[in-house]
């Protein structure tokens, strides 16, 4: 099995347009299941249609195991139709003018792959994919979730040993999105095959993937395990992008006077030993410990604060909290129904491993503080 | 990084290569140059330089080059720069009757259709469009029937009905029965300003009539809500957003009675009252390449001005779409105790501008002497008798080799025409939405729009000049079939490229790549994907073709010749002839293809006439 080696990738796509893709240096190792996750704009897509050939870089190479697939500077450019790679489209692109059975066995026809042998591989990648009886359907007499699965069915009849797939989830059902999701796992054990998917959503990015890549603006923000990325995240992009209700961010600079959570800031940084360069902290809603304010703080943690409770949002499992620290607003959330109300004063708590400490770049600088590493 | 391999994982770069760019040059040319689609984009683009953007160029410096007949009075060898020709149409003791008077008559007409069809047709897109008329939905195929049949159909039924002893020929019904019409009736510019209007109302109709159902019913609300009174919103709200389908209408009428040569040649010819498409007609008929050139040169000047209007009209039409939503728009006007009278009126209409003059042709045929009667003067002779004792034709029409000679040809030429426009609209449509070389499928979608902008009779008078002698790879093409194929051909290629670019626009790239991904190959992917997906566009790219084609006279009357007669010459040939009942006969034929085969091409696509009009 191979691994895919992108190398200072760059795709320009006018000469005054900002580069959809800088720079890109991504190695994908063999049996990966790779996410490639970012905001839309931000090249994430660009990459996977140059890795299948179907938009061209304009500088950089790409190599698939031993094979040189791009190379801009060396004049190779393998095409798409050559490569060898499975790719499932946001769209799906079934072809509307074949029955299932067609658009599954369209590819094995151009491999002259002799007619029983053809019915033979379809039929299995079709019972596998639980759509062997609709085999004599069009596409349009299909629903959503059965027309993905074609879609499935026709990129793996080829066998390929990578495997793209454009957000594959983002068209489905929330009951589908699960379904398929496990699906795709077994895909991914049973075939053996590196995957590389895109999408925008972080929960198919932390649900699916075995490593995932965060992008933004043409260029690779971290490559990390999901954990990674939501626990350690490289920057304060990542941190703000990863994590359904957005991290809380605590610029330290910027008023005269400081606000009431830059002050509480200062004091937990005193209390960490005042590490040097640190420009914002955040910390994640769910890692704010709320307390009623007549309980005692312990010990092990970091100064404390006095806040008012604006507004509690039930979101079905999860409390979402609204909070107001002299007037400025934070959030909080917790997965037990809160024993507090609209209005009460309550006690903030934090622990010293849930701050994410950025420098003025905005790059994360945790790891020089000896303290902060034990996570 | 290093690879499990332990391989370096920049490529190793060849230290032989002589400048750094050359690998990269290789690269482009990998990805970009060698891109059948970009071949296939210059293939077409030097195919209609050819067939398209040469004969035009060609004839419009015709006007400016000394031809061989001309080389005595000019004093210079043939070829040579001169103003001559536009000094002889313009100032000299001819320039009134083959110049200034037909291009005054032309405007005249041209305005007295805008404004009675504007006048008919108005009220009528209202009615179909915002209030509960009475057989509305009849009506608005009804409506749309003189649109569907040739215009000089209407031109032969007026004379049929109203013609008076000053020409001759088989009398009209108002002689059979006694009226002898004043020849202001029934020759000249009224009666071509009637048929040229009645023609264009269903423009009218459907541009008024559509822009009015798109228009958003919640911005009279919001009028109303303010305290406007009905005719307040009217004025100020409805007429203002109106106004661009309004003119929009207008400069199409324009653009398309400049081109008009049926109506004027039938009913005005006789009495010597000419337009600019039957004077130049006259021009290229006595070959007069200069004067040809400078009158087919006046009616593009005029064509490109009301199209370069329109098109910014639409262009700023377009602007106010972008306001309004799509709110509730299905609101209709009750007629009330007004809805008989309004389906009256609209029933008027029909009968007068399809009705009868249909009636009329088809009567005709069966008829000895016209509008009479009487048992004994009715008569299936003119279709299937034999042994009639006129010169003309001695037998019915269905039993002459001719007419079944000019079926075969009109069918046998306008069909591979039309397959040839309709593959390669297709074509052009995916060259130019689909070729990475943006610039190639810009030019090519401006230069096969260029025919639009060529009334039908000037093109032919380009073709003649490009074809009449050997060009390129073509030996001379007069009076041979080839000519009336690539010329049917190139000016359908406005409709059938626009045809091609929307289908290919409305396919995403994604059933192509995926293919690709497969394996496919460009060809492949062509013959195996794209065309099959695009079958319902292709037949209607076709069959639109087809159905102008066959009623098309201007520009097939110039290059057609007797061995070459299609329906619509074969027909003229007959009027010129005076052979009334034939040529109605065969008229009803052409008829009958053209409204068939629109309604069935409607079936066919689900789609309506109107959104073929108007620009789109």
């Amino acid at each position: 099995m191979p691994s895919i080696r992108l190398l200072h990738i760059e795709k320009s796509y006018s000469r005054s347009a900002p580069k959809a893709v800088e720079d890109l240096n991504l190695e994908i190792e063999d049996g990966d299941f790779l996410c490639l996750l970012g905001p839309s704009g931000c090249g994430k897509t660009t990459t996977l249609r140059m890795l299948a050939g179907l938009e061209d870089p304009t500088a950089g190479d790409i190599q698939i195991g031993d094979r040189m697939i791009v190379s801009v500077s060396g004049g190779i450019c393998v095409p798409a139709e050559k490569r060898g790679l499975g790719l499932v489209f946001q769209s799906y692109a079934l072809w509307p003018h074949m029955t299932v059975r067609e658009n599954v066995e369209f590819g094995l026809k151009l491999h002259n792959m002799p007619r029983d042998e053809r019915h033979a591989v379809a039929d299995e990648v079709m019972s596998k994919l639980a759509i062997v009886q609709y085999a004599d359907r069009y596409p349009n007499q299909l629903s959503g979730g059965q027309q993905q699965r074609v879609a499935l069915a026709r990129m793996l009849a080829l066998k390929p040993d990578i495997i793209l797939l454009d957000e594959p989830l983002s068209n489905l059902d929330a009951k589908l999105r699960l379904e398929m999701r496990a699906e795709l796992k077994r895909i991914h054990r049973e075939f053996g095959a590196t995957i590389v998917f895109v999408t925008h959503d972080q929960w198919e990015a932390m649900t699916l993937a075995s490593k995932i890549a965060v992008m933004s603006a043409g260029e690779l923000q971290q490559l990390g395990t999901p954990d990674d990325i939501y626990q350690r995240p490289a920057n304060r992009f990542v941190a703000e992008f990863v994590g359904s209700l957005p991290i809380n961010v605590i610029a330290l600079s910027g008023a005269e006077k400081a606000t009431p959570l830059q002050a509480w800031m200062a004091s937990v940084l005193v209390e960490l030993g005042s590490p040097v360069n640190v420009e914002c902290v955040g910390f994640r809603p769910e890692a704010l410990k709320l307390s009623h304010c007549d309980a005692a703080a312990s010990s092990q943690d970091l100064p404390d604060r006095l806040g008012t409770i604006i507004d509690i949002l039930p979101t079905g499992g999860n409390w979402i909290i609204e909070l107001s620290v002299d007037g400025e607003q934070i959030f909080a959330i917790t997965g037990s129904a809160p024993d507090f109300a609209s209005g009460d004063t309550i006690r903030l708590g934090l622990q010293a491993r849930d701050l994410h400490l950025f420098d003025a770049d905005g790059t994360r600088i945790n790891d020089v503080q000896p303290v902060l590493t034990q996570v | 990084m290093v690879s499990k391999t332990g391989k370096p994982l920049r490529a190793p770069v060849r230290a032989m290569s002589p400048r750094v760019s050359s690998g990269t040059l290789h690269y482009w040319f990998r990805t970009k140059a060698s891109d059948p689609t970009s071949l296939l984009a210059l293939g077409l683009l030097v195919l209609f330089l050819y067939l398209i953007a040469g004969p035009i160029f060609l004839l419009l410096s015709d006007a400016l080059r000394v031809h061989f007949p001309e080389q005595g009075r000019t004093g210079l060898p043939q070829g040579a720069f001169t103003s001559y020709y536009l000094e002889r149409a313009m100032f000299s003791p001819i320039s009134q009757a083959v110049f200034w008077r037909p291009l005054a008559n032309t405007a005249q007409i041209a305005v007295g259709a805008i404004v009675v069809s504007l006048v008919v047709g108005a009220p009528l897109g209202w009615l179909l469009s915002r209030t509960n008329l009475p057989g509305k939905r009849w009506y608005s195929t009804a409506l749309i029937v003189p649109y569907m049949l040739p215009s000089w159909t209407f031109a032969l039924a007026w004379t049929t009905l109203f013609s008076n002893r000053t020409t001759g020929g088989t009398p009209s019904w108002m002689e059979s029965f006694g009226f002898s019409p004043p020849d202001w009736l029934a020759y000249g510019q009224f009666p071509i300003t009637m048929i040229l209007a009645l023609h264009y109302t269903p423009f009218v109709i459907l541009l008024f009539g559509n822009a009015l159902r798109q228009f958003d019913a919640q911005l009279e609300d919001a009028a109303r809500i303010m305290g406007a009174g009905r005719l307040t919103i009217a004025r100020k709200i409805v007429l203002p957003l109106m106004l661009p389908s309004l003119v929009s209408a207008c400069t199409l009428i324009f653009a398309k009675a400049l081109g008009d040569f049926g109506v004027a040649y039938i009913l005005g010819v006789p009495i010597n009252y000419n337009v600019l498409a039957t004077s130049l007609f006259r021009a290229i008929s006595t070959s007069q390449a200069g004067m040809t050139a400078v009158l087919a040169g006046t009616i593009v000047l005029f064509g490109v001005l009301s199209i370069l209007i329109d098109m910014r009209l639409l262009r700023e039409a377009g602007r106010f779409q972008t306001i309004g939503s799509k709110g509730a728009m299905d609101r209709t006007t009750d007629l009330g105790k007004w809805g008989v009278a309004a389906s009256g009126w609209a029933m008027f209409v029909f009968i007068v501008s399809a009705a009868i003059p249909l009636m009329a042709l088809a009567l005709t045929t069966v008829m000895i002497r016209p509008g009479v009667f009487t048992p004994d003067n009715f008569t299936l002779a003119y279709w299937i008798g034999s042994d009639l004792g006129t010169t003309a034709l001695r037998q019915g029409i269905l039993l002459t080799p001719e007419f079944w000679r000019a079926t075969w040809n009109s069918l046998w030429i306008v069909g591979s025409a039309s397959l040839g426009a309709g593959f390669l609209g297709l074509l052009v449509g995916i060259a130019v939405v689909r070729a990475p070389m943006r610039s190639a499928g810009m030019m090519l979608r401006q230069i096969t729009f260029l025919p639009y902008l060529v009334p039908g009779i000037a093109f032919a008078a380009a073709y003649l000049s490009m074809f009449a002698v050997p060009r390129g790879p073509l030996p001379a093409l007069y009076g041979t079939y080839m000519i009336l194929i690539l010329a049917i051909l190139a000016d359908q290629m406005p409709f059938a490229s626009r045809a091609g670019i929307s289908a290919m626009m409305q396919l995403g790239k994604d059933p192509e790549e995926a293919a690709r991904i497969v394996g496919a190959g460009w060809w492949k992917r062509l013959t195996a994907i794209v065309i099959p997906i695009q079958k319902g566009a292709l037949v209607a790219g076709v069959m639109l073709p087809f159905i102008s084609g066959i009623k098309g006279l201007s520009l097939v009357v110039v290059l057609a010749v007797p061995g070459t007669d299609l329906l619509t010459t074969y027909a003229i040939r007959l009027v010129d002839n005076g052979y009334t009942q034939a040529s109605n006969a065969v008229v009803l034929m052409i008829c009958l293809i053209a409204f068939f085969g629109t309604i069935g091409v409607q079936r066919l696509t689900k789609s309506k006439l109107s959104d073929g009009l108007g620009g789109k």
